[in-house]
């Protein structure tokens, strides 16, 4: 067997003894085996996590609060509340990719070395070995004619083809069988050896350097960055972002400052059914349209949706939750005079305002979903839900003064006093665009794109380099072709695959037969 | 004449032995536009799949007879069997889509809305449901491709016992549509959500191909049937919140009424079902004494326990039919749900406080909040729920899927037993060569590895897009991360240890019991985003 034929051994059979100590550490984190076994480590890890709710998951304070103090002591002494980010947890991952970094460059060579250096020879015993063999007598006119028939047998199935001529010089037999050492004989001999799929062998290193691409990259990410929320309400701007620290069930907050302003310019929550709550079940999607101004490269508007995020100088915006709180995009109002009894139509977009005919200026302030008023007298929300709203305006009438009007539904207020004409009009509202009062953005910063760089580069090649090595496969077939008589010779054939046995007895046996038919 | 024609079709050569496959997809397609042509008229997607489970159950049967007593013919309808299985499972699937978009185009234009979505909003792989059916397609074209080649279609007589045992459990989930949450309206879900579908029928394949592959490398029945009876133990200790081994009873879940074309809401209490309880702990004991008899049997070579111990697993398989029926019927047959649960609380008022933690769970409380809560104001909130719900609340055969899904697997585990320690030399002759089947499981586990490396990928890379972090240690996703990771151990166990045939086989049969824990256990059992899926 050549260096070539050892992938997985590795071309060292040193026996233990004479090896030092760190030549044997070396053979043992570079082995397969040890990287077998720490896959188990991190599958029994890993289960533990899935089974010991984490710190980071919804209901954690639940179970958190159900466990004894004991269980709590022992469970945190041993990080198993956060395990994926433990040091062991992380230690494994990291010797991990020295095992795959050190299994790669140890077996690479050989791996190479059927591409650069293919088995174009074998000798009629190491043929006689392979799963697939075949020997029988085909008729031609010379060697080279019924090398030939090997050849095009080969290419016709798809095999790139090399023909080697072997001049052998041997001992004659003497008719007891000993070998006659007086003399010597020359034999001309040749082997066709055809192949296919020999990028294949490599297959398996582009898999360890997609994989890790991948660790590297989500590395990289979450060193160099970070996540955060914005609240975003129409209307506000903020420089600061907020970071949240999980320490078991304690939440800690805390300002990250931005090298820009964010503002929030509209916020939008499509519904199925818009007669409907805002609540999840009945969201299309939810909307948010930002302004950015940047010191250093102007401003930059942009809409924020579900699957749809926005990336700026590193960071991405993504849509995180919407408050619970109702509140209206837009108001429909009728307003009704009380002098003249018309009732005009006006629709003011949120923050937004409008001026009726007779000049009176009307401005859009706040959102009440379930008017009431609290303890102290004043106009509140009972709660979030569309109870009872009302529109909060500023009504300024021509030459008049700035007054406070609530605007409700027909019929909802008629018989209250902060219900009734105000600044001349009877204020009602016909309809609303529904939309939470605020959008929660997540916000990840990456400044290396070392997550990208991570899934796409490492994730999509781990994929492409497996259907690669799994789907193909390194398929080589020999013929040794010797003359036996006049206008006969002999061929054995040989074959081997590294995968796909199947496919590969499908060939050889055509391979065979198309030998037979045309000789 | 007949003969050859089949054989040069079906024998994994040319384009002729994907035509069950090609047929099955072609017909459902046609489906399809019958369903867009003739709307609601048209079957709806729950009676395509019961056909579908009922051709699955048929062709299994069929193929299982093939195996017993070969004949040309049984082996016919076996295959085509197959193939019309899945052309109701594929078409149950795509019927569910129009309905899915007809359902939600009806509610927007109710509500005055001129919007219409993009058609992949509604493709179904958005609850366990809609991923249920995939998954048996998946399993089922599998099968139909592996059964290309006639030497391996014997195989097909186990893993559509698998495929029909997946429809079940769907038909135990219910086919309500669920309000697609918005973050699910990706083009990612489909691929993630497909890839994960072929990927785990694949790896159920690989399964039965293990399997199969201990039969043939002769691994004792007994053996077998100590692992099916710990099995059946483990379901029969863990339904009911463990109450089936601790207090001899099984208790039922309930459902409070949802909206109309909602799924019904799970309540917090559980009604006992006469007599169940008592015949599964009679079960447990008869899979304790296999155990215990096949074990003696296989340490000292005791014919007689041997004899004993196949006795027993017959009466463990009798007793499991008396128990899942009992169950079906005491479901079926409970009337005046209230007055009972009233008698059971009556006697057993701990229930309350256990039904109050369960809704105070539920209401994402800080640990603070959770802890201040004292047993007595448990205690009252369960009595609360009772008092304001107690009238409307029901039994369904589709409270507890995951259990009544269990029970049927551990007793199809027990007749699978029964029927391999039947003429057990016959059914190995049968079996196509230990390198054939070494061969495929290989193959298959390779495509089941490649298929949920794409999972995970797609799946993060979505995770990316939607929540700004592509990994995050989610239930489900470690869950699909330990499966990958165990074939991964197989694929290299190969290499390093030349670890084939029975040890790998091995390896494959846990690779998929940890690719169903993640499909179901995590679904169920863990909190976390993936908890709708």
């Amino acid at each position: 067997m050549v260096a070539s034929e050892q992938t997985i051994e590795g071309t060292r059979r040193e026996t233990k003894g004479s090896l030092g100590f760190v030549d044997r550490f070396m053979r043992f984190i570079s082995s397969v085996r040890f990287g077998v076994s720490l896959l188990c480590i991190l599958v029994v890890l890993s289960m533990i996590g899935m089974l010991i709710i984490q710190q980071n998951v919804n209901g954690f304070d639940t179970y958190f609060a159900s466990l004894t103090p004991a269980e709590r002591t022992v469970y945190s002494a041993l990080g198993l509340f956060d395990i994926y980010h433990t040091w062991y947890f992380n230690s494994i991952l990291l010797i991990l990719s020295l095992n795959l970094v050190l299994a790669s460059i140890d077996r690479f060579p050989s791996a190479w070395s059927y591409i650069v250096k293919p088995k174009t020879s074998a000798t009629d015993s190491w043929l006689k070995g392979l799963r697939q063999t075949r020997e029988y007598s085909i008729k031609a006119d010379s060697l080279d004619t019924a090398a030939k028939l090997a050849d095009k047998a080969f290419r016709a199935s798809k095999l790139s083809s090399t023909t080697t001529e072997i001049d052998h010089r041997e001992y004659p037999v003497n008719a007891d069988g000993s070998k006659d050492f007086s003399r010597q004989r020359n034999r001309k001999t040749v082997t066709v050896f055809g192949e296919r799929g020999r990028w294949n062998r490599i297959g398996a290193y582009i898999v360890h350097v997609c994989l890790l691409t991948l660790f590297l990259g989500h590395f990289v990410a979450n060193i160099t960055g970070f996540d955060a929320d914005v609240q975003m309400i129409p209307g506000d701007s903020s420089d600061k972002i907020q970071m949240i620290q999980i320490d078991l069930d304690e939440r800690q907050k805390y300002d990250v400052q931005l090298p820009f302003n964010v503002a929030c310019v509209d916020i939008q929550q499509k519904l199925i059914d818009p007669r409907g709550n805002i609540g999840v079940a009945n969201t299309l999607d939810w909307r948010t349209r930002l302004q950015i101004d940047d010191p250093e490269y102007g401003q930059t508007i942009a809409d924020v949706s579900m699957n749809n995020p926005f990336s700026y100088r590193g960071f991405r915006f993504f849509q995180a939750e919407a408050s619970r709180m109702g509140s209206a995009r837009s108001i429909d109002l009728d307003v009704r005079s009380e002098t003249t009894g018309e009732t005009q139509k006006v629709t003011i977009p949120r923050l937004g305002n409008a001026t009726l005919p007779d000049g009176t200026f009307v401005e859009y302030d706040e959102f009440l979903p379930d008017f009431t008023f609290n303890a102290e007298g004043r106009p509140d929300t009972r709660s979030g839900e569309y109870n009872n709203p009302a529109a909060v305006l500023s009504v300024t009438p021509p030459g008049g003064e700035r007054t406070r009007v609530f605007a409700f539904e027909s019929g909802k207020a008629d018989n209250i006093p902060v219900g009734a004409p105000k600044a001349g009009y009877l204020w009602r509202i016909s309809g609303f665009e529904k939309v939470p009062f605020a959008h929660v953005l997540s916000i990840k910063y990456d400044p290396y794109s070392g997550a990208f760089i991570a899934w796409y580069f490492g994730g999509f090649g781990l994929i492409f380099a497996l259907c690669f090595v799994f789907f193909t496969s390194h398929q080589r077939v020999w013929a040794n072709i010797e003359p036996k008589g006049e206008g006969e010779y002999r061929i054995l054939l040989g074959g081997d695959a590294n995968r796909n046995h199947d496919g590969l007895e499908q060939r050889f046996n055509k391979i065979v037969q198309r030998i037979e038919d045309n000789s | 004449m007949a003969t050859e024609i089949y054989e040069k079709e079906f024998n994994g050569n040319g384009i002729g032995s994907y035509t069950p496959a090609i047929l099955s997809i072609v017909g459902a397609l046609l489906m399809l536009v019958g369903r867009i042509q003739l709307g609601d008229r048209f079957m709806t997607d729950g009676s395509l799949m019961m056909i579908a489970l009922a051709c699955y159950i048929l062709a299994a049967l069929f193929q299982l007879t093939n195996l017993y007593a070969p004949s040309e013919m049984a082996q016919k309808i076996g295959l085509w069997g197959a193939a019309l299985g899945v052309f109701f499972n594929l078409s149950s699937w795509l019927v569910r889509w129009v309905a899915g978009y007809d359902r939600e185009i009806a509610m927007l234009r109710a509500g005055g809305s001129e919007e219409t979505p993009w058609i992949f909003r509604y493709i179904p792989l958005a609850n366990l449901y809609d991923y249920s059916i995939a998954f048996a397609f998946g399993a089922g074209i599998a099968t139909l491709l592996l059964a290309r080649k006639k030497s391996v279609q014997v195989l097909s007589a186990f893993t559509l016992p698998l495929a029909a045992l997946i429809l079940t459990l769907a038909r135990f989930i219910g086919n309500e549509f669920i309000d697609l949450p918005p973050v699910l309206d990706s083009y990612w879900r489909p691929i993630h959500v497909g890839v994960a579908s072929l990927s785990y029928g694949v790896a159920l394949v690989c399964f039965a191909i293990a399997v199969i592959y201990l039969l043939k490398d002769r691994v004792k029945v007994e053996s077998m049937a100590i692992w099916s009876s710990v099995f059946g133990i483990a379901v029969i200790a863990t339904i009911s919140k463990f109450s089936v081994l601790t207090e001899f009873v099984y208790r039922s879940g309930l459902f409070l009424p949802n909206t109309p074309g909602a799924k019904p809401i799970s309540s917090p209490f559980r009604l006992e079902i006469p007599y169940v309880g008592p015949v599964l702990v009679v079960s447990a004991v008869l899979l304790i004494g296999v155990i215990v008899f096949f074990s003696w049997y296989l340490s000292r070579g005791d014919e007689i326990a041997k004899k004993i111990g196949h006795g027993i697993l017959k009466l463990s398989l009798i007793a499991q039919i008396i128990a899942v029926a009992m169950l079906v019927s005491g479901i079926r047959s409970a009337n005046d749900v209230k007055t009972q649960l009233q008698d059971q609380l009556t006697s057993e008022p701990g229930q309350y406080l256990v039904a109050g933690k369960a809704l105070a769970e539920k209401q994402n409380l800080s640990a603070k909040e959770f802890s201040a809560i004292t047993p007595i104001q448990f205690e009252q909130m369960g009595r609360a729920y009772f008092q304001a719900n107690g009238d409307k609340l029901y039994l369904s055969t589709r409270t507890n899927p995951v259990e009544l899904t269990g029970l049927i697997t551990a007793l199809a585990g027990t007749f699978f037993v029964i029927l391999f320690a039947f003429r057990t030399e016959r059914l190995i002759e049968r079996l196509p060569t230990l390198n054939a089947l070494d061969d495929l499981m290989y193959k298959t586990a390779c495509l089941a590895f490649a298929g949920l490396a794409m999972l995970l990928i797609t799946g993060a890379i979505w995770a990316n897009e939607s929540w700004g972090r592509p990994w995050g240690f989610d239930s489900k996703e470690t869950g699909a991360l330990v499966a990958w990771l165990t074939y991964a151990a197989f694929l290299h166990t190969r290499i390093s240890r030349g670890w084939t045939g029975r040890s790998s086989a091995y390896f494959a049969i846990l690779g998929f019991l940890l690719v169903i824990f993640t499909y179901l256990g995590v679904s169920y059992l863990l909190p976390g985003l993936h908890s709708y899926a």
